[in-house]
């Protein structure tokens, strides 16, 4: 500010005055004025005008804004932070299989990643903005003017601050004089209190107070312990007429909710749990439960039981646990037919032989590879033509296929009740087959067999 | 309308022709930067007409209606609604697109066209991206209400939570939504407010109460139209623009992701994107165009939103209708082509099964309707503009219910097929969510610039001052 | 409207065409290299029909490739009167003679329209034998769309449509060279719109026949939009170039201004940002689904030797020119422009590849070396023809009504 010399003014308190400010009917004139003041040296000049006045930044003299660059940053960050999060958060920090889409940074990071970036730059420029221009400003000195009220409207105003360094009263107020404004007049300060009124301060006082109050309540409650009971805002969801699994009820005499099976009723989903077609065994003809019986339902899958068979040399381990005594069916609840039989085989091949082998002695690839591999621990599989196996009845086998036993899993699940049967069916066969005399040859190929044989004998490797 | 029109100012020239190398005039009626900044802020010092009085009680009616209703499906459960095994994705889903769609004409008009320098747009930016934002307000009430649990909604931000100790799934197309949805909502209203705060401040220096000049004194955040501000105002702008021109082709591309990235026939298609986006703008316009002709005729702004203004959005819902239609036909013929048995089923079904009345309406309102445009008499008819506009709005509402309700309500096992209806309650929302659409653009009539002034007044400057006529390549 | 301009200065420089005859045999010369490197591809031990494969692929490619251009002029010419822009009176001419190139290059396609009558499926495998279909999916497709018959029947009426519309624009902007009538704008004002509505019909559906039928299993909504978007980023980088070569030439100095480079550069930039989201959407709809039938399609281009490659693309057509362009200083400078289009016509090229060529084979050095010999020929080619059509034509609309419009007006902020 320039020294001020008290002026022949008739008020005795002189405002502070800012600089001087001219008034135009139109850009052009704004325009001319603006290059007569720049070319003159002022620097300190602005003009306000109702729209953006194409020029006028050249003819003031106003450099370039920074505002891209910041924003630019601010795009960067936003990219850096989407990553970042996407990263972080799914996959770091809780990382969890959707669709077999792999974890962190995929072709789906990029929409989320796109918005942030925008979302960053599109605020920083309204935000960058407003701070450049130092907005919010509510008092300005140019607002002083009445006249001023029309710089949003239809005039254009031009103005000299005072705080330039070649600014001085007369000599700019010459200047903007010769070109030719419609008002000239001196931007002075504001002299109207600048204090709030009262009830604005109340009121926005009061609303502050009320605005917090939903966010104190909130608090509260979360930091809070209550021995009130739950307010229920669901009643309906809350109390459902209906009752729950072990509760009492007056509906009927013996209390209970829950009811017994009506007698001579399968229950739906139960007939699996009465046909021995389904479990090996006849559970009509268990008269009553039996210890070793209460184990087969779980006990066969878990514990290690079929460990028994041990080498090649089919001694039994000493602690092999007894099979459970249950009413095993001994005869084939399907018709032992050609296309079971072809069936039976095709899925012993497909799920059995693997471990079992073709011929069921226990020598599938599994085994030779472990076997191979030489690790101590493996444990060959059973083959179905040692005695203990020969002589278990067909339900059993089947009980063995359905639940499993020790290394060897359930086969439930792959294998429907007829094709288990099936398999047993084909089991007999092979076990069959190696046991067989000469009774059980049909007498019409009796004579080549006998071939065979002689062949053998004489020459071993032939049979190979 | 159009008698309206002729009586309030008889001289009335027609701009919708010019003669290459002479522009005709954007505004009409000899306008100086005075009478731009009166007949703008006559629309909101002036007492308003009856019209506006019971339309605003019929509105406001409406959606505090809306509000209860909303309040009755949080206590009962989504059960209300008609959604169901298969439709999952019903009526709320329908109308949030459809909602978000005409969310699109607002910014595009503002960002897309002002980056093409098409400077008819600056006569009705204002209008349309208030609209663009009331339009976002009720598409994010569906999803929000949708979930069920709608209290819980917070639970979409990835913020860290002490109750869940989880994250948001990045995955996911719906949380994309909420990404795209809230960016542009946001983005949008920083848009919209930037651009008022100009003429904020006209109203300001109008206001002859003290309260009315403090409000808007604050709105304006104190704006004195200084050059510098200008300058860098109008960089931001730009930049602004930059910015919310990919991010509105974004919202509706991630909108159309929801449904695309399935596997679900009839959804995935990799055309969806740009063919939503285009459907976008073509509902968004066609409701500006009904927003904008009868507000023009009841606020007289015949001057300053002219036949031109009318005509060039006309023009691209012709354009954008006729994409659409040939989005359409794309996707009927690559059903085919793919030898894709369940997307062929899924468009023959569409056209020839249950639904087939929606399907057809929706050929009829989106491509056959606006093929009227190719007619200058009824484009320049305010009349028939209006009328087919409607029919757009109308036929892109039943696009979204025939992408979104044919495709699941027959998907791969016919054991699982299902007819949609809806209950009353869906119409009824539907319905309320219009009045709180209407309501908002009211207010927004009554109390802030409706037109961007000291934008038509820039062009103005420009084209009257300047010997060459306009810059750029506007006129549509 | 009078102005006052030397004829010379707005016609093709002499020099350029006297060089047009060397520039064409060293064209022809490089593309039959090319083509010769592509099919005597040592890589899989002289087997011809592997060899044939890269040929044919290398061919189609190259062609649609500098075929883009002249759609995307087209296209151009078309939306400028239908937005009855002013901006672009002044290089309107040089993308009308760009457009008036398609019968030309129409020739140019006929070597594949006689492979499919010869009866190779080298290059589209739905032209096999009934006996050979790869697979019924195919055999269905081949039973009456995808035939060499109604395959040459589309290719004729696309060809046939787009030289109707171009030559008819092209000769009423002739006339308007002699008379200055302004009805001429005006009739082509009114009739862009129904014609831009049959173009865009016709480029989805040449992008189908042409690119996407040569994986004949695969198919994409999107596929037409993304040629185009390709296309118009090659168009206006293409400008950019012709303009500053025929500025170096000093012609046209005063009436091609730097607003025009910075706007010919937001368009380029507009469109790769375009390409972009094309690619993008097209991808993440089909990573995201995961459907087998679909995703083999990017299999192919992002697994084996292909992958290094596809990846680049990324950089190539997005990142390096996105970052480059989107600075308004190089926009606005002539020079650091035409190396941004430069290296936008190369990636373009580098996208054409990556749409055909995967689908001969692996990426192999040889056959790569000779499809980017057979690129640069097929420029060369199309560079003659250029000079070839330009010569004896105003390089700029002088009686264009609008014109004066374009001289005068300028940028704003961005």
């Amino acid at each position: 500010m320039s020294e001020h010399k008290p002026r022949k003014s008739i008020e005795k308190k002189m405002p502070k005055a800012f600089g001087w400010m001219a008034e135009y009917q139109d850009e052009h004139g704004l325009l001319a004025a603006a290059r007569k003041v720049r070319d003159s040296g002022y620097t300190k000049t602005d003009a306000f005008t109702p729209f953006p006045v194409h020029g006028i930044d050249e003819a003031l003299g106003i450099k370039p804004t920074v505002l891209p660059f910041i924003v630019l940053c601010a795009g960067f960050t936003g990219l850096g932070t989407a990553l970042l999060m996407q990263w972080w958060m799914n996959g770091v920090d809780y990382p969890y299989i959707i669709s077999g889409k792999p974890f962190g940074i995929t072709p789906a990071s990029i929409p989320v990643t796109f918005e942030l970036t925008v979302l960053f730059s599109a605020f920083t420029s309204f935000l960058g903005m407003i701070a450049l221009n130092k907005l919010p400003k509510f008092s300005n000195p140019v607002f002083t003017n009445p006249r001023f009220d029309r710089a949003t409207n239809d005039r254009f105003f031009l103005y000299v601050e005072a705080t330039d360094k070649y600014y001085n009263r007369e000599s700019v107020k010459e200047l903007l004089g010769g070109t030719q404004p419609d008002s000239l007049d001196e931007v002075l300060e504001d002299t109207t209190p600048s204090a709030l009124p009262q009830p604005i301060i109340l009121g926005v006082l009061l609303i502050v107070v009320a605005g917090l109050i939903p966010a104190m309540i909130i608090l509260n409650m979360r930091a809070g312990f209550s021995t009130a009971p739950r307010f229920h805002l669901f009643f309906d969801m809350d109390f459902q007429p209906k009752k729950k699994a072990q509760q009492t009820t007056t509906i009927f005499a013996d209390g209970r909710i829950m009811r017994p099976q009506v007698k001579g009723t399968i229950a739906r989903g139960q007939l699996e749990e009465q046909d021995p077609f389904y479990l090996g065994y006849d559970p009509s003809k268990m008269t009553m439960l039996e210890e070793s019986a209460s184990g087969v339902m779980f006990v066969s899958t878990q514990t290690p039981t079929a460990s028994q068979d041990g080498k090649t040399d089919g001694q039994q381990p000493a602690a092999a646990p007894e099979a459970p005594k249950l009413p095993w069916i001994d005869t084939l609840p399907i018709e032992a037919n050609e296309d079971n039989m072809k069936f039976g085989k095709l899925k012993f091949d497909t799920y059995c032989s693997a471990c079992h082998g073709y011929a069921g002695f226990g020598d599938g690839l599994v085994h030779k590879r472990a076997d191979s591999l030489a690790q101590g621990y493996w444990l060959p599989p059973t083959s179905m033509h040692i005695d203990r196996v020969r002589n278990q009845p067909v339900g059993q086998i089947f009980n063995t296929i359905t639940k499993g036993q020790g290394k060897m899993a359930s086969y439930a699940s792959s294998l429907s009740p007829k094709e288990r049967w099936s398999i047993v069916l084909y089991i007999r066969a092979l076990q069959r087959s190696r046991n067989a005399n000469m009774d059980d040859v049909p007498v019409e190929m009796r004579s080549s067999l006998n071939d065979l044989a002689t062949q053998v004998k004489t020459n071993p490797e032939a049979t190979k | 309308m159009a008698t309206i029109t002729k009586n309030f100012n008889p001289r009335e020239i027609d701009n919708t022709e010019d003669i290459p190398g002479r522009r005709a005039p954007l505004i009409t009626g000899n306008q100086s930067y005075a009478s731009i900044t009166d007949i703008v802020c006559r629309v909101a010092e002036d007492p308003q007409p009856m019209l506006w009085y019971i339309l605003f009680g019929f509105s406001s009616m409406t959606a505090v209606s809306f509000l209860g209703l909303i309040g009755y499906l949080i206590l009962t459960g989504v059960g209300i609604w008609g959604n169901m095994n298969p439709v999952f994705w019903a009526w709320p889903i329908v109308n949030f697109v459809f909602w978000v769609g005409i969310a699109h004409a607002g910014t595009l008009i503002s960002a897309i066209l002002f980056l093409f320098r098409q400077n008819w747009r600056t006569s009705i930016n204002r209008a349309s991206e208030a609209m663009t934002i009331f339009a976002v307000v009720c598409a994010g009430i569906y999803p929000g209400i949708h979930v069920g649990r709608a209290w819980l909604a917070f639970w979409l931000l990835p913020y860290p939570s002490l109750n869940l100790w989880m994250w948001p799934q990045f995955r996911s197309p719906l949380l994309w939504d909420v990404f795209a949805v809230g960016t542009y909502a946001s983005v949008s209203l920083v848009f919209w407010y930037m651009g008022m705060i100009p003429d904020l401040a006209t109203y300001r220096d109008r206001s002859k109460s003290p309260l009315r000049r403090m409000i808007y004194g604050i709105l304006c955040l104190g704006w004195t139209g200084s050059a510098r501000h200008w300058l860098r105002y109008e960089k931001a702008y730009t930049l602004l623009a930059a910015f919310a021109a990919p991010l509105v082709l974004s919202v509706h591309t991630v909108v159309s992701f929801d449904f695309a990235v399935s596997q679900v026939a009839g959804w995935h298609t990799t055309i969806f994107p740009p063919y939503f986006v285009a459907g976008a703008i073509f509902s968004g316009f066609a409701m500006v165009v009904t927003l904008m002709v009868p507000a023009r005729a009841i606020y007289k702004l015949e001057n300053l939103i002219t036949l031109r203004h009318l005509e060039n959005m006309n023009k691209i819902i012709l354009a954008t209708g006729s994409l659409v239609g040939l989005a359409y036909a794309t996707e009927f013929f690559m059903a085919w082509y793919s030898q894709n048995q369940y997307e062929y089923f899924t468009f023959f079904n569409r056209a020839f099964g249950p639904y087939y009345w929606a399907y057809w309406t929706m050929w009829t309102c989106n491509v056959i309707s606006p093929q009227l445009f190719w007619f200058k008499k009824i484009r320049t008819s305010t009349f028939w503009m209006v009328v087919v506009c409607i029919f757009v709005n109308v036929g892109m509402w039943f696009e979204r219910f025939v992408i979104t309700v044919t495709s699941l309500s027959r998907d791969f096992l016919p054991s699982s097929w299902g007819y949609f209806r809806p209950t009353l309650f869906d119409g009824l929302m539907f319905f309320g969510s219009f009045g709180v659409f209407l309501t908002l653009f009211l207010l927004f009539c009554r109390f802030l610039p409706t037109i961007a002034m000291s934008e038509v007044k820039g062009i103005l400057s420009l084209t009257s001052h300047s010997e060459h006529g306009h810059d750029g390549s506007h006129g549509h | 409207m009078n102005l006052n301009y030397d004829k010379a200065t707005i016609e093709l420089p002499q020099s350029w065409r006297a060089k047009a005859p060397i520039i064409l045999s060293a064209g022809l010369i490089l593309l039959v290299v090319g083509l010769g490197c592509a099919f005597l591809s040592p890589a899989k031990g002289g087997d011809n029909s592997q060899g044939f494969r890269y040929l044919t692929h290398s061919y189609l490619a190259n062609f649609v490739y500098v075929f883009s251009f002249t759609l995307g002029a087209l296209f151009f010419i078309l939306m400028q009167f239908l937005t009855r822009a002013g901006w672009s009176t002044s290089i309107r001419r040089l993308a009308e003679i760009l457009m008036m190139m398609i019968p030309y290059l129409a020739i140019l396609f006929v070597p594949i329209i006689v492979m499919l009558f010869w009866g190779s499926s080298a290059l589209y495998e739905w032209n096999a034998k009934p006996s050979e279909m790869p697979n019924s999916v195919i055999a269905s497709k081949a039973a009456f769309f995808l035939t060499a018959k109604f395959f040459t029947i589309r290719t004729v009426a696309y060809f046939t449509f787009w030289i109707l519309a171009a030559s008819w624009f092209f000769r009423l902007s002739r006339q308007q060279d002699e008379s200055g009538d302004i009805e001429l704008s005006l009739i082509r004002q009114k009739w862009s719109a129904p014609l831009i509505m049959i173009f865009a019909l016709s480029v989805s559906f040449a992008a189908f026949d042409w690119l996407m039928s040569i994986d004949a299993d695969w198919y994409s909504t999107i596929f037409g939009v993304y040629l185009f978007s390709g296309s118009m980023m090659g168009f206006f980088a293409l400008m950019i170039i012709i303009s500053m070569l025929l500025q170096n030439a000093g012609k046209v100095q005063k009436l091609i201004t730097v607003e025009h480079y910075h706007d010919m550069g937001k368009f380029t930039f507009g469109f790769v940002m375009f390409w972009s989201y094309i690619a993008f959407s097209q991808l993440v709809l089909i990573w995201y689904a995961n459907i087998p039938e679909e995703t083999y399609w990017y299999k192919v281009r992002l697994e084996g030797n292909w992958a290094p490659f596809s990846y680049g693309l990324i950089a190539v057509h997005f990142i390096i020119p996105f970052l480059y362009l989107m600075s308004r200083h190089v926009r606005r400078n002539r020079t650091a422009l035409a190396v941004g289009a430069a290296w936008v016509l190369f990636a373009h090229w580098y996208d054409m590849t990556f749409l055909v060529m995967p689908n001969a084979g692996s990426l192999e050095f040889f056959p790569m070396f000779g499809h980017l010999l057979g690129g640069i020929g097929m420029l060369c080619i199309f560079a003659a023809m250029f000079i070839q059509r330009a010569s004896g034509v105003p390089l700029v609309a002088m009686r264009d009504p609008r014109l004066p419009e374009a001289l005068s007006y300028a940028n704003p902020i961005l």
